[in-house]
């Protein structure tokens, strides 16, 4: 199906590499189950689970009623009795449903039974704004950041996405995977031997010496735009995706922030109580004051109108102009 | 006369496409409607058929090959015998129909 | 017995922390437990002491959970609300009301697909019963046919709000009828009536026949917690304890001769010297050291 390209490389639909950690983690653990809102022959939402139903039979890719409590609870559960589990949730606006299983119990299984339980799990699901409106679109990840107990990935690409769920699916506990709407069409280079990308490790995506940009999930992609164009204006823009938001990769962090001396934080969530918050008080805590700006969207729930969303949309125009504005405030004599 | 056949746009929502299957080979002769070839999106397969009649000369993107829309998928004549150019750019574009599904 | 022992003597003690009793409520627990066989699990509510006791926990691990010392089953941890001992059947309390039900279908679900026949078992007061955990728990266990059999121990009180406030439904075990699911309302002071019907629906669930729902109709001999106020009349209370399950079996074994006088009250006081070994166990063991607090998180 798909060309083998570059030296020991394949190239896969976003969706593909999810299909393939899968299929691989299935292969091995006999007892890994898939649960969710049309996993099963449909294929997922976005295709993400083709081929598995037919590979795995519909006991292991299994419906589950449009009832997110009980699918998460079903997961935990099962999970709990040592059949590693991944749930699907659509969308992550829905998680708010299946909440209190995955953070009143499956969070704290570990720690409250003094290790007798653990939880392998992982709940899969997508987040981000793509014309579905208000209760379809949000990206509420960070306010999983603060469970402890809980470890939240979020890939940008089908190499992280791939790397990721791997990983996810070999944890003792339970991890929130999120993906988003808009990676779904991009396709990229994976690589053809089984791999794993770290759960706790940023990925420096570009070097630049004047501002880091630190962000993750699809924004990595508007990031790099932003910093294609701050290029033009002569600001060398250093853009980390951090891949894993609990834990937080600080030590990458804050290394790059120490070397560029700037911070801007883009996500699609809300600024507040959000990713850059709590990355940018943490390299404070560790650097001391340092110039920072948080991008984000608009403090307002995101329409299905397609004027409304782009408008409250963060997008690479409003990561540049805060970037400009952040260096010419910090380094008045600088090239910003 | 040649024609290049390109792969068609825009389908909303898709960047790249990969080359599933070619319905024919090299010489194969195709009528208008008859189905050509079939690619994949990240979504959906689109089934590109013949706008007019054509033999299919050379196939530029194989199966499996990744392609953007509007790059050339083959090189399709009126005739068996007519020599192929070593530009694309001069050449007519081939008339298609496609259905996303 | 035991259960109503080790209730009364924690109940004494100044440093009893805060705690949901099931005095009045051990019937529910014990029968359950009675049908219950190795392999089987139990999840209660945060009304676990019963349950944990009536899975043949060791009383002086529980009390010493309870006290938050380090030789509880869960090094003191996780008390009265989140008490586990999966090796023992007893999966562990979970004390978010209807937070145990999607859990417990899920761990029905592994028990199917080990295919050794476990069976799960839920214990879940009346409050639940509005939640619609329970709802979504009774239909995916109807369509998967679960080996689960869910255990409501109405004892007619959500805090303060009497069930025919909280739920709809009456009785409560009509609610499993449009999914399908078998169910039966007991007399919840009668161990051998809980007994029975727990060993018909574990021996459906079993073989093959899907979940059940049980209805417990229990009494609270307490408040709702150590730390709630009592809202019943004083004479109420009394007209309940009245109703006691372990006075009511003791009654019925010593009129079909099973006991008599001399060995219920040998059996009386083989409990209080358990409790007192229970109490020593507990007190000979350490609060768990300060560092603990970052122990097992992820």
């Amino acid at each position: 199906m798909s060309s083998e390209s570059g030296a020991g490389h394949v190239r896969l639909f976003f969706r593909e590499a999810i299909a393939r950690a899968l299929a691989e983690e299935m292969e091995r653990d006999q007892r890994l189950l898939v649960l969710g809102q049309d996993v099963g022959s449909f294929g997922g939402a976005y295709k993400e689970f083709a081929g598995l139903h037919d590979r795995f039979g519909p006991e292991r890719m299994r419906d589950t009623p449009v009832a997110e409590a009980a699918m998460v609870g079903l997961g935990v559960g099962a999970a709990a009795m040592g059949h590693r589990t991944l749930v699907g949730i659509t969308y992550m606006d829905f998680m708010t449903l299946g909440l209190d299983p995955l953070v009143n119990y499956a969070a704290k299984a570990r720690f409250k039974t003094a290790g007798r339980i653990t939880v392998p799990l992982v709940v899969k699901t997508t987040a981000g704004a793509k014309g579905q409106g208000v209760a379809h679109s949000q990206c509420l990840e960070s306010w999983l950041m603060g469970v402890p107990g809980l470890k939240v990935v979020a890939p940008s690409d089908p190499a992280s996405a791939y790397g990721l769920l791997k990983s996810a699916l070999r944890e003792d506990g339970p991890v929130v995977f999120i993906d988003h709407k808009r990676l779904f069409p991009k396709s990229g280079e994976v690589p053809s031997t089984e791999c794993f990308a770290p759960i706790g490790k940023a990925q420096l995506l570009r070097e630049g010496s004047d501002v880091t940009i630190v962000t993750h999930g699809y924004m990595v992609h508007v990031a790099m735009e932003a910093a294609r164009e701050l290029e033009k204006a002569g600001v060398d823009a250093e853009v980390i995706d951090l891949r894993s938001l609990a834990p937080l990769d600080m030590d990458t962090v804050a290394a790059s922030v120490g070397k560029t001396g700037v911070l801007a934080t883009l996500e699609e969530g809300q600024v507040t109580c959000g990713v850059g918050s709590e990355v940018a008080f943490r390299v404070m805590e560790r650097l001391g004051p340092v110039p920072a700006v948080r991008v984000g969207p608009l403090p307002a729930p995101v329409s299905s109108n397609p004027v409304l969303e782009a408008e409250c949309l963060p997008d690479a125009g409003r990561l540049v102009d805060a970037v400009r504005r952040i260096l010419s405030q910090a380094k008045p004599k600088g090239t910003a | 006369m040649i024609y290049k056949l390109l792969v068609p746009g825009p389908i909303e929502d898709v960047e790249q496409v990969r080359v599933l299957e070619w319905h024919g080979g090299e010489g194969q002769a195709f009528a208008e409607g008859e189905l050509v070839v079939e690619l994949e999106t990240h979504k959906a397969l689109v089934e590109v058929r013949a706008g007019q009649a054509g033999i299919l000369r050379s196939v530029i993107s194989q199966e499996g090959d990744w392609v953007d829309i509007g790059s050339p998928l083959a090189l399709l004549s009126d005739s068996a015998d007519e020599q192929l150019p070593d530009g694309l750019d001069e050449l007519a574009e081939m008339a298609l129909s496609f259905e996303v599904s | 017995m035991l259960i109503r022992a080790f209730e009364t003597r924690l109940m004494a003690r100044p440093d009893h922390g805060f705690q949901l009793y099931s005095s009045g409520e051990e019937a529910v627990a014990v029968g359950v437990a009675s049908a219950m066989r190795t392999g089987d699990r139990l999840l209660s509510g945060g009304r676990s002491i019963g349950a944990a006791l009536a899975c043949g926990l060791d009383s002086g691990q529980v009390m010493a959970e309870l006290l938050g010392r380090i030789a509880g089953p869960n090094r003191g941890r996780a008390g009265r609300g989140h008490l586990s001992q999966p090796e023992s059947g007893f999966f562990g309390a979970h004390a978010v009301v209807a937070g145990n039900l999607t859990i417990a279908a899920g761990a029905a679900l592994a028990c199917q697909r080990a295919g050794e026949g476990g069976v799960v078992f839920a214990i879940f007061g009346d409050g639940a019963c509005g939640a619609g955990a329970l709802h979504e728990t009774l239909n995916v266990a109807s369509l998967w046919k679960l080996p689960l059999v869910l255990v409501c121990s109405n004892n007619g009180l959500s805090i303060s709000t009497p069930v025919s406030s909280g739920v709809a439904a009456d009785p409560l075990s009509s609610l499993a009828g449009p999914f399908g699911i078998a169910h039966a309302t007991v007399d919840g002071m009668d161990v051998e009536a809980v007994a029975a019907a727990a060993s018909g629906f574990a021996a459906d669930a079993r073989s093959g026949g899907g979940p059940a729902l049980l209805e417990c109709r229990a009494e609270r001999f307490t408040s709702h917690s150590s730390s709630t106020r009592e809202t019943r009349p004083a004479e109420q209370v009394t007209a309940i304890r009245e109703r006691c399950p372990i006075a009511h079996l003791s009654a019925e074994l010593l009129r079909g001769a099973v006991l008599d006088e001399t060995a219920l009250a040998a059996l009386e006081a083989e409990t209080e010297a358990e409790i007192d070994r229970a109490i020593a166990f507990a007190e000979a063991s350490p609060m768990p050291p300060a560092e603990e607090a970052l122990h097992d998180v992820v």
